[in-house]
């Protein structure tokens, strides 16, 4: 039953989920708790008319690909935030209309140019081909994201639970925020290959509001989102396996589903129906 | 401590009160009220450095704005859901004392306990945000103020969301900071309390502000003029304001008795 461990392909889609979820956890968390889980949504979509376009140019380059996404996902944010500013209508009119027609976009240039890249696997994810170079970019952006996320976790929490007491407290709360941006945007892109576009926000979302069912503190909520996260990134890759049609990324968003649903009901934040009865 | 002359608040293009002029001294508590969008929070943001002036010159005693400023906003934009305890939230008033690279160390939390104590939040320090009242997370909020240890420190409606015996405690905490020098200024509803403890007062209202000491300031002709009350409620309070100002009040301000609400 376990003799898919012996396949090279198999032991790189382990170490991409397992480093997968050690950046997407804290990412994830805080997309979470600052009430930014669509906007996550929205810019992973939003990625992708730049992933197209960087692929038209360069083909198959990672670097090429995912600066593209970088530049599309966040001036989907960056013109939403500036349109809500000079308009009326509030951000999330302006973001949801901007990423539906980016996705038309990407979707409309990836089938009038690629037939390299079958569209399914761009959707939804092909996590058991993966190549070295994505390997390489899902550990240079978990690196990053540790990294950067050590450093500004402090103004982080701050801006998220009492904004005006941060901007009282710094000048410097704009960038904060920006950086945050551009590290889910990342690591959406890291995640785009193994999971898909449509289904990388998933790992990303979904463990940390099941984490955040259990515990109510940041640090823990950071750590069980990552167990959350890689064990059912891992258990999900295996019944993609066992089961050979379905693709990885709904069988990985499926098994978190199943972990939130159990959180949802069990958790002390959630539902907690056990201790309802007794 | 602080020195407005001419000041000009307001949002991008548009002012909201001009031609504002007050000062702060170490040691007093200043007490700023007015009408719903009279500039109160515009001013109050100013003075934080979150919004610049618009017109006139807003002066530090040493030439910058201290480091820190204590600051215990409205609690409209806090997110009471963040997962913390009491104890993390009081913590936090020691940040901004920190660079990028410090951990915040025992010394940070023993500065945390003692002002979780001083609140009589002891019992609680271990809980979540959620689960507090509001005038628990208010008195948890005072306590961040104390870790702050700030010499210039802004209320804005602290009182707004407690009962009267948290409002008491808290203001002893204000006195107290007061009396260790510290220069406060107070955004405050309630003009018993404003003449009480507050030896001068910034009235706003009508695009502009008035500044003296309180009695002077807040009389019915002033309070009717500048919006801040229609002429029948004035009437009224001219009498139950008499009794406060008439006993009180003294020169210097700052009274004890705390007794004679209207």
């Amino acid at each position: 039953m376990l003799e898919f461990l012996e396949f090279d392909f198999m032991r790189k889609a382990i170490v991409a989920l397992v480093v997968l979820s050690l950046g997407m956890a804290p990412v994830g968390c805080f997309l979470v708790l600052r009430r930014l889980s669509l906007a996550g949504e929205a810019m992973s979509h939003a990625a992708i008319p730049g992933i197209a376009v960087a692929y038209s140019i360069a083909g198959l380059s990672v670097l090429s690909m995912t600066l593209g996404g970088l530049i599309a996902g966040l001036s989907v944010a960056l013109l939403s935030t500036v349109l809500a500013r000079v308009t009326l209508l509030r951000e999330d009119a302006n973001m949801a209309t901007l990423y539906l027609l980016a996705l038309a976009g990407g979707i409309f240039l990836l089938s009038v140019r690629g037939t390299a890249v079958n569209l399914e696997s761009f959707l939804f994810g092909n996590i058991l081909g993966l190549r070295a170079s994505t390997l390489i970019l899902i550990g240079a952006t978990t690196t990053v994201t540790l990294l950067v996320m050590a450093l500004i976790l402090r103004p982080l929490i701050l801006q998220t639970v009492d904004p005006v007491f941060a901007r009282s407290q710094s000048k410097h709360t704009w960038l904060i925020s920006a950086v945050f941006m551009v590290l889910v945007v990342l690591n959406l892109i890291a995640g785009f290959r193994a999971l898909g576009t449509l289904m990388a926000v998933g790992l990303m979302i979904v463990p940390a509001t099941a984490a955040r069912y259990w515990v109510d503190a940041v640090t823990p909520m950071l750590g069980l989102a990552f167990c959350f996260g890689a064990g059912s990134g891992l258990l999900g890759l295996a019944l993609s396996y066992w089961l050979s049609n379905v693709p990885s990324g709904p069988s990985i968003v499926l098994v978190c589903g199943a972990v939130f649903v159990v959180s949802l009901l069990f958790g002390r934040n959630g539902l907690n129906v056990l201790a309802r009865r007794a | 401590m602080l020195q407005a002359k001419d000041l000009a608040v307001g949002y991008g293009a548009e002012t909201v009160a001009r031609a504002l002029t007050f000062d702060v001294q170490a040691g007093e508590i200043l007490a700023v009220i007015g009408h719903n969008g009279s500039g109160k929070s515009t001013l109050v943001k100013t003075i934080l450095g979150i919004e610049s002036p618009q017109a006139g010159a807003l002066t530090w005693t040493g030439g910058t704005p201290p480091q820190p400023i204590g600051y215990l906003g409205q609690l409209t934009d806090f997110d009471r859901r963040f997962p913390m305890r009491v104890c993390d939230l009081v913590e936090t008033g020691g940040w901004s004392k920190l660079g990028f690279f410090d951990a915040a160390g025992a010394g940070a939390r023993l500065r945390a306990g003692e002002a979780i104590a001083r609140v009589g939040l002891n019992d609680i320090a271990t809980l979540p945000l959620h689960k507090l009242s509001a005038g628990q997370l208010q008195r948890a909020l005072f306590a961040r103020t104390m870790v702050q240890d700030a010499q210039v420190i802004i209320l804005d409606e602290p009182f707004a969301a407690v009962d009267q015996n948290t409002e008491a405690d808290l203001m002893d905490h204000v006195l107290g900071w007061v009396a260790e020098g510290r220069s406060v200024i107070m955004v405050l509803h309630n003009l018993s309390t404003v003449l009480h403890h507050c030896a001068r007062t910034l009235l706003l209202g009508r695009g502009t502000g008035r500044f003296g000491p309180s009695r002077a300031v807040l009389n019915a002709g002033a309070l009717v003029e500048m919006g801040y009350l229609a002429a029948d409620q004035a009437r009224w309070l001219t009498g139950s304001l008499s009794s406060v100002t008439g006993g009180g009040v003294t020169g210097d301000g700052v009274t004890g008795d705390g007794g004679a609400d209207a």
